[in-house]
C-alpha cells in the first residue's frame, strides 16, 4: 500500500482500526456503514489483520458485545448507521456508564419514517447525552486521522469514555479522496497498546456495572461522566498535538476558515463545510469579510472555544443538518447557549436549517445564509431558516401528484 | 447524477452532487427515455453524453447541444468476457474523453479488480475489453458552456395542513417498463412450443400469460431477460437474441 491512495470514508475508517491495531469488531450490515465491515473481514480473511471478527444478530447485541468486551481489556472498533444506531441505543449509555472506551464509527443517515438512505445528523445527534465523546469529520483524511486521536483520547485514564467519530453517509462513506495512511510504527508511538486499569483477570474478580440505588450513588457517577468528558476536551487538544508530531496533520476541536477578520460568520459541521467553504471564498472575492467556523468535536460541547471564535462578530449563522422538531436546529441552541455568557456577542445569531435526508445545499444557498447576516433586519429573530429551494418544492410537489395525493385526504 | 468523479489540478471544495457535468456516461442507453433518471438533466451546451449503444452513428447533437457518442460497450464484454458488464468500458471511454494515458487507466483497472479478488484470467479479459475500447474511443476536445450560476431562490415549504407520505396511487408498477433492463430477449418458437405451461410458472416477474391455447405471450415491456424460461423450457422451444429495442 503507498502511503497515500484513494479511500472512500468508508475505507478510510476501516484503515484506521487496522493500524489502530484493533483486536475486537462486532459487527451488524447496514447502508451506508457496511463497507467498513466488509472490509475488516476481507482484511481478516486474508490474514492481514489479528482482529476477531463476529457478526452479531442486530445492532443491540453488536454493541452489547463491543461495550463487555472493551472492559475485558480488547481494543475495540465498531460501526453503524441511523436506524442501527437507535436500535442499540440503550447499550451507548451502558457503554459509558461502564467506562468502557471503544470507538463506534456512525454513518450518517436520516432517521425513518419517511426512509432514506441519505445522511443528517439526527442519528447522531441523538445520541450527544449518551456519554460519548463525538468527533464530527468534514473528509475522509479526518474520517481516519480522528479514530486514532479517538482511541488515544478514550484510553487515556483521565477519561475512559467511548467515542463516536461521525461521517455523512454518501458524502464521505462513498466518495474516494487522496488519504494518506500513517505508517504502523508511526501510530505505535502515538497510540501505544491499550492498557486497561481495571480488567477482567482469572483469580480477580470484578463487577462491572453495579446497581446503584438511591439516587445519589447515580448522581455522583453521572457527574463524574460530565466531568471526565470535559476533561476529554483538554486531553483531544494534547493528543492532536502528539498526532501532529507524528503525521504533521492538525486536528482541532473548533477549525476557523478565513476568520481573523471575519465579520460575518457561519458555524458548519461535517461534509457540507466544504461547500460552505466555498461559499466564504466566493464572497471574499466579492470583498465580503465572511468567515467560517467548523466545529469538530460536539461533545464536550467546546464553548469555550466557540465563545472565543465568535466574540466580537457582527453576525453568526449556525447550519443544523438536523432538525429537533418544535424546537428548530440542535446544535444553533447549543452555539447560543455558549454565547449567553460573552459580553461582545454577535447582535444577530440566526439558525439555519439544511441538508435535512441529506438534501443537497449548494453553495449559492450558503451565499444567501451569509446574505441574510448582511441584512438582519429582513429575518425574524430566533425563527430558523429551513433551506428549501423554489425548484425543489416543485419536484416534491410533482411526486405528490405521481402518489395519487389531491390534498382532500386529510 | 449518482455515481461521478471529479478532476482537478486544484482543490476541489466541492461534494455530492454533479450538476454540471462535462461527461455523462450512459451505460443503459434505455435511460434516454426515462422520466426518473433523466441522465443528461444537467449536461451543459457542448457536454458529451457517451453513449453505450449498439447502433446509430458515432457522433450526434441533439437539440440542447449535447454531443452525442455512441461507442458498443455490450458487444465487445459479451465477446471478451462473455457477460455483459461494461464498467471497464464505460472507463476506459470516458478516461480517454479526459485525456488520461491508457497505461494510467490499465493500471487502475489492474488495481481496483485485484482489490476485488478478480482472478487473473478474468482480469486480463478485463483489460483487453479496456484496451479495446479506449481504442475505439475517438479523441475529442470538449467545449462547454460557461458553469451555470443561477441565483437561489428559497421557498417556505410551510404547507398548513398534515401531508402523508403515502402513495394513493398503488399498484403503478405496471408503468415502469422494466422491459428496458434487458440485454437478450427471450423468444418463443410457437411452431416448437407444445404449451406445457414451464415457462409461465418460473417467470419470477409474471411477464409471461398464457392465450387461449396455453401458450406463452411475454410482456416484452416487463421481462427483464433473466432467461430462467430459456432455461426451464424442457424442448428448448425458448432462444434468447440479443436485444437492441427502447420500450420507453
Amino acid at each position: 500500500m503507498r502511503e497515500v491512495d484513494m479511500l472512500t470514508g468508508n475505507v478510510a475508517a476501516a484503515w484506521a482500526a487496522r493500524i489502530a491495531d484493533v483486536d475486537y469488531i462486532p459487527a451488524y450490515p447496514i447502508t451506508p456503514q457496511t463497507e467498513i465491515i466488509e472490509t475488516l473481514a476481507s482484511w481478516i480473511s486474508q490474514g492481514l489483520m489479528k482482529a476477531k471478527l463476529v457478526q452479531l444478530e442486530s445492532e443491540h447485541s453488536m454493541l452489547t458485545a463491543a461495550g463487555t468486551a472493551s472492559l475485558s481489556g480488547a481494543r475495540v472498533f465498531t460501526a453503524t448507521s441511523s436506524q442501527g444506531l437507535l436500535y442499540g441505543f440503550e447499550m451507548l449509555y451502558n457503554i459509558a456508564g461502564w467506562r468502557a472506551p471503544l470507538v463506534l464509527v456512525n454513518v450518517s443517515r436520516a432517521v425513518a419514517a419517511p426512509i432514506t438512505l441519505e445522511p443528517d445528523h439526527n442519528d447522531v445527534l441523538a445520541a450527544r447525552d449518551s456519554g460519548f465523546i463525538q468527533l464530527h469529520a468534514e473528509k475522509c483524511q479526518e474520517v481516519l486521522d480522528l479514530i486514532l486521536i479517538a482511541y488515544r483520547v478514550a484510553e487515556d485514564h483521565r477519561v475512559m469514555l467511548p467515542v463516536i467519530v461521525n461521517m455523512d453517509g454518501f458524502y464521505l462513506s462513498f466518495t474516494r479522496e487522496p488519504v494518506y495512511i500513517p505508517s504502523k510504527t508511526d501510530v505505535e508511538e502515538f497510540l501505544p497498546p491499550y492498557n486497561p486499569p481495571h480488567p477482567f483477570r482469572a483469580g480477580r474478580p470484578v463487577v462491572k456495572g453495579a446497581a446503584v440505588l438511591g439516587g445519589h450513588i447515580y448522581a455522583y457517577f453521572k457527574h463524574n461522566i460530565h466531568e471526565s468528558l470535559l476533561r476529554a476536551g483538554d486531553v483531544f487538544k494534547e493528543a492532536a498535538a502528539g498526532f501532529r508530531e507524528v503525521t504533521g496533520r492538525f486536528h482541532s476541536p473548533v477549525e476557523g476558515f478565513l476568520l481573523d477578520d471575519a465579520e460575518y460568520v457561519l458555524v458548519v459541521t461535517n461534509s457540507f463545510t466544504s461547500i460552505a467553504r466555498k461559499a466564504v471564498v466566493r464572497l471574499r472575492e466579492k470583498g465580503v469579510p465572511a468567515g467560517l467556523v467548523k466545529l469538530v468535536m460536539l461533545r464536550p460541547f467546546p464553548s469555550s472555544d466557540i465563545m472565543e471564535k465568535l466574540r466580537g462578530r457582527k453576525a453568526v449563522a449556525v447550519f443544523d443538518q438536523n432538525i429537533s422538531p418544535g424546537l428548530g436546529g440542535v446544535i444553533y441552541n447549543e452555539v447560543a447557549a455558549a454565547l449567553y455568557h460573552v459580553k461582545n456577542r454577535p447582535e444577530t445569531l440566526l439558525s439555519a436549517i439544511g441538508g435535512v435526508g441529506g438534501k443537497y445545499t449548494t453553495v449559492e444557498e450558503f451565499e444567501h445564509v451569509f446574505h441574510m447576516l448582511m441584512h438582519p433586519e429582513k429575518t425574524q429573530p430566533g425563527k430558523p431558516v429551513f433551506l428549501f429551494r423554489a425548484d425543489e418544492l416543485a419536484h416534491v410537489q410533482t411526486a405528490l401528484r405521481l402518489a395519487g395525493y389531491t390534498g382532500e385526504e386529510t | 447524477m449518482t455515481a461521478f468523479t471529479r478532476i482537478s489540478h486544484s482543490p476541489i471544495m466541492e461534494r455530492g452532487y454533479i450538476f454540471n457535468p462535462h461527461i455523462v456516461v450512459v451505460m443503459d442507453e434505455t435511460l434516454l427515455a426515462d422520466a426518473q433518471a433523466r441522465p443528461l438533466e444537467d449536461l451543459p451546451r457542448g457536454g458529451v453524453a457517451l453513449i453505450n449503444s449498439a447502433r446509430g452513428p458515432i457522433f450526434s447533437e441533439d437539440q440542447a447541444g449535447h454531443v452525442f457518442m455512441r461507442i458498443n460497450f455490450t458487444d465487445p464484454a459479451l465477446r471478451i468476457i462473455g457477460k455483459p458488464i461494461v464498467s471497464v468500458s464505460a472507463a476506459a471511454a470516458a478516461a480517454k474523453l479526459c485525456g488520461l494515458r491508457k497505461q494510467h487507466v490499465e493500471e487502475a483497472v489492474r488495481e481496483e479488480l485485484s482489490e476485488l479478488g478478480v482472478r487473473d484470467e478474468l482480469l486480463e479479459k478485463n483489460l483487453m475489453l479496456m484496451s479495446e475500447t479506449y481504442d475505439n474511443t475517438p479523441r475529442y476536445s470538449i467545449k462547454v458552456d460557461e458553469e451555470r450560476v443561477g441565483a437561489v431562490e428559497l421557498v417556505d415549504p410551510a404547507s398548513g395542513r398534515v401531508v402523508y407520505s403515502d402513495v394513493f396511487a398503488a399498484g403503478n408498477a405496471v408503468h415502469r417498463a422494466t422491459g428496458n433492463w434487458r440485454v437478450f430477449r427471450p423468444v418463443v418458437d410457437y411452431g416448437k412450443c407444445t404449451g406445457c405451461k414451464v415457462c409461465f410458472i418460473y417467470c419470477p416477474d409474471s411477464a409471461i400469460s398464457l392465450d387461449a391455447e396455453n401458450k406463452p405471450v411475454i410482456d416484452y415491456e416487463h421481462c427483464k431477460g433473466c432467461l430462467i424460461c430459456v432455461v426451464e423450457c424442457p424442448i428448448r422451444a425458448i432462444s434468447s437474441v440479443r436485444e437492441v429495442e427502447i420500450f420507453a
